[in-house]
């Protein structure tokens, strides 16, 4: 993965457990506005600074992200040729004709209308570069489409339908989002915190994630999905019912799908965007799901931006590096507890071991996607 | 394969130039919603769907997917030229209907009904992926029932024009829809066979093994090039050839048009439907009517 945390598993582990966090903070220079807000940039060196950025840009994080991932598991090449390509994001191509337009008198529209080659473009180059000859599915569902790429990608090794998946998220800092969230009035201006009283929104960030899933296990703390759930909450397109009835129903069809009860459950990760729709919504869910005995919760946006469509493959892979790493990371930023929404998130690192996890996300256009995990019968 | 029985299907096609306010007087057949701040995209989804399922009454668990090529093209540019030339924050109702899901949820909204909603493309095979998904979740027992369809605004891109130009195919909005359910009663045609071939040799195989079972109809997507449909008709003998993107029009969403077309407007009880993307790897949908 390489996100603003880092570009290697172990970096970015020692940086959840340590709350090494960078934040840049961007101007909204297009809009003429007098002020910036803070982003999760990646920040490796001078290739990453955003002038320096294009379609060429664009490919290297994409590739780089994957072929780490292929490598990591051990997948030769005869294995990945068998592989599917499961991809999702939320501005797909955009970033490249914002790239590009730098380097032209065209402008951005113009570009984007003559140029696109479709949503399925950046799938497809995944797979011609690493010689892929699968399928390739790209989900454009807002903030939940890597995760339900993840859904589908294990469905369909359930099925038997395939035997290996390529599954990558990836968005990266983007005018249209940038500005977009701003006109929402979502950003927040200084400070990530999610559940806290004195939330004020969210923080964007941008990364890219890719996993391999596969009908076996690879490593002995591979972890196992056990199922998950998509449901459409018909509130309002942009904000989810506040009673939280569809998003609740969502976990609970992901657990009856995992086979599991709600008290199996040993953490969640919270959706967590820091709006005040969004964690209200999501508390009342939890508190709907799970009664008095809510498991304890984290929320991971705080470390690298909420990645919009990423977030599924980001905050998973976030959450599940750090839980084989022995611990469940705390939520940064979190000061004071809302009463209204009567959910506590860690404040310090939680030990752990093998357990069950519910990973919870949501997005624009009413969907709910829920996925449970387990590393309960991992070996290492 | 699973059960995946057609209980409706239905076409919208406009030509590329139609302005969205024809579309909206449009819908106003089938709904009383009024939709003010909706896109072409938006609405193009909308108007196909609801006459899918006119004279359907839907299960509040029924599922959405909707394929796309592009996506939200006219609204997304739109909203790029507010920032890079009017040099403004996006409206904040036109950045939301950037996210192409818009369609996907106004869609359930309008019909009441909060199952699965799934937004998903892949490159020339999107129909074909699509209902890939919808076969894994009725095999799962995820899902019993689904609309499935493919939308696409008129694509400007230059290489789609440069690509189909010589061909003759006009560029048109396009969405096609069908009504899917895993109990027969009161179906009018089934899914009965949805392939993917690496290769076009493999793909050709399987086609040559199908050579005794009677196929009445042959149509082919947008990159089968004129030899191999050739081959494909000599092995296939078939007795028909719907040539959809010649007769109604291109659009990144024809696939879906042209098989519920087969299903609602042409004769032929089989449809074998032929398709590739520009890797090579090949997709096959077989419709039988009832």
């Amino acid at each position: 993965m390489i996100c603003a945390l880092g570009d290697t598993l172990e970096g970015i582990v020692d940086a959840a457990r340590h709350k090494k966090i960078r934040l840049a903070h961007l101007p909204f220079t297009l809009a003429s506005l007098p002020y910036s807000k803070p982003y999760y940039l990646i920040q490796r060196d001078e290739r990453d600074s955003l002038d320096n950025r294009s379609e060429a840009y664009f490919y290297e994080i994409l590739f780089s992200a994957v072929s780490r991932a292929l490598l990591n598991a051990g997948v030769g090449s005869e294995e990945s040729a068998d592989m599917h390509v499961f991809f999702g994001s939320t501005s797909m191509d955009v970033p490249v004709f914002e790239g590009n337009h730098r380097r032209t008198l065209t402008s951005v529209s113009g570009m984007f209308l003559h140029a696109s080659n479709g949503y399925g473009k950046i799938a497809s180059s995944i797979a011609e570069k690493f010689d892929i000859r699968g399928s390739c599915y790209s989900f454009a569902t807002a903030c939940t489409s890597s995760a339900n790429a993840l859904l589908y990608a294990a469905a369909m090794i359930e099925e038997g339908h395939i035997e290996r998946a390529l599954v990558v998220g990836y968005d990266l800092y983007n005018n249209l989002g940038f500005y977009g969230f701003e006109a929402l009035k979502s950003l927040a201006a200084l400070e990530y915190r999610p559940f806290d009283r004195r939330r004020e929104g969210l923080i964007l960030g941008e990364a890219c994630g890719a996993v391999v899933l596969e009908g076996k296990r690879r490593k002995v703390d591979d972890f196992t999905f056990l199922g998950g759930a998509n449901l459409c909450d018909t509130y309002s397109v942009t904000s989810h019912d506040e009673e939280g009835s569809a998003v609740a129903e969502t976990m609970r069809r992901a657990l009856r799908q995992a086979g599991i009860c709600r008290d199996d459950i040993d953490a969640v990760k919270a959706h967590a965007t820091g709006t005040e729709n969004n964690d209200r919504t999501e508390c009342a869910a939890m508190r709907a799901t799970f009664g008095h005995s809510i498991p304890p919760v984290t929320c991971v946006k705080p470390f690298i931006g909420h990645t919009v469509g990423a977030c599924g493959v980001s905050e998973l892979i976030l959450f599940t590096e750090s839980i084989k790493a022995g611990f469940i990371p705390s939520t940064p930023g979190f000061l004071e507890a809302d009463t209204d929404l009567n959910v506590t998130p860690l404040t310090e690192n939680m030990d752990v071991g093998k357990g069950i996890f519910m990973l919870n996300y949501f997005g624009f256009g009413g969907n709910c996607t829920t996925l449970i995990l387990s590393n309960k019968d991992a070996t290492g | 394969m699973s059960e995946m029985y057609i209980h409706s299907a239905a076409t919208f096609t406009a030509e590329g130039h139609t302005g969205t306010n024809y579309l909206k007087e449009e819908i106003r057949r089938y709904t009383k919603e009024n939709f003010r701040r909706v896109n072409r995209f938006i609405l193009l989804t909308l108007l196909g769907a609801r006459q899918c399922i006119a004279a359907h009454t839907l299960d509040g668990d029924t599922a959405i997917y909707l394929t796309t090529e592009h996506g939200i093209l006219g609204e997304t540019a739109d909203v790029l030229d507010e920032i890079y030339a009017i040099s403004s924050l996006p409206k904040p109702f036109g950045f939301i209907n950037t996210m192409s899901n818009t369609a996907a949820f106004y869609l359930a909204q309008n019909l009441g009904i909060r199952g699965r909603n799934i937004t998903m493309s892949s490159q020339q095979l999107s129909f074909e992926r699509g209902l890939e998904l919808l076969k894994v979740d009725f095999a799962g027992g995820v899902e019993r029932s689904a609309l499935i369809g493919g939308v696409d605004e008129a694509s400007l891109s230059q290489k789609t024009m440069e690509d189909h130009a010589d061909r003759g195919w006009r560029m048109m909005n396009g969405s096609g829809w069908f009504y899917v359910k895993r109990e027969r009663d009161g179906a009018c045609g089934a899914f009965t066979a949805i392939r993917s071939f690496g290769s076009g040799t493999s793909c050709m195989r399987w086609i040559s093994e199908k050579e005794r079972s009677s196929v009445d109809v042959v149509s082919f997507g947008a990159l089968i090039v004129d030899e191999e449909a050739a081959s494909l008709r000599k092995i296939l003998k078939p007795a028909a050839e719907f040539d959809y993107l010649s007769d109604y029009g291109y659009c990144g969403s024809a696939t879906a048009c042209g098989i519920s077309m087969f299903v609602k407007l042409c004769p032929g009880k089989t449809l074998l439907h032929i398709n590739r993307d520009q890797r090579g790897n090949y997709a096959v949908v077989e419709v039988e009517k009832f």
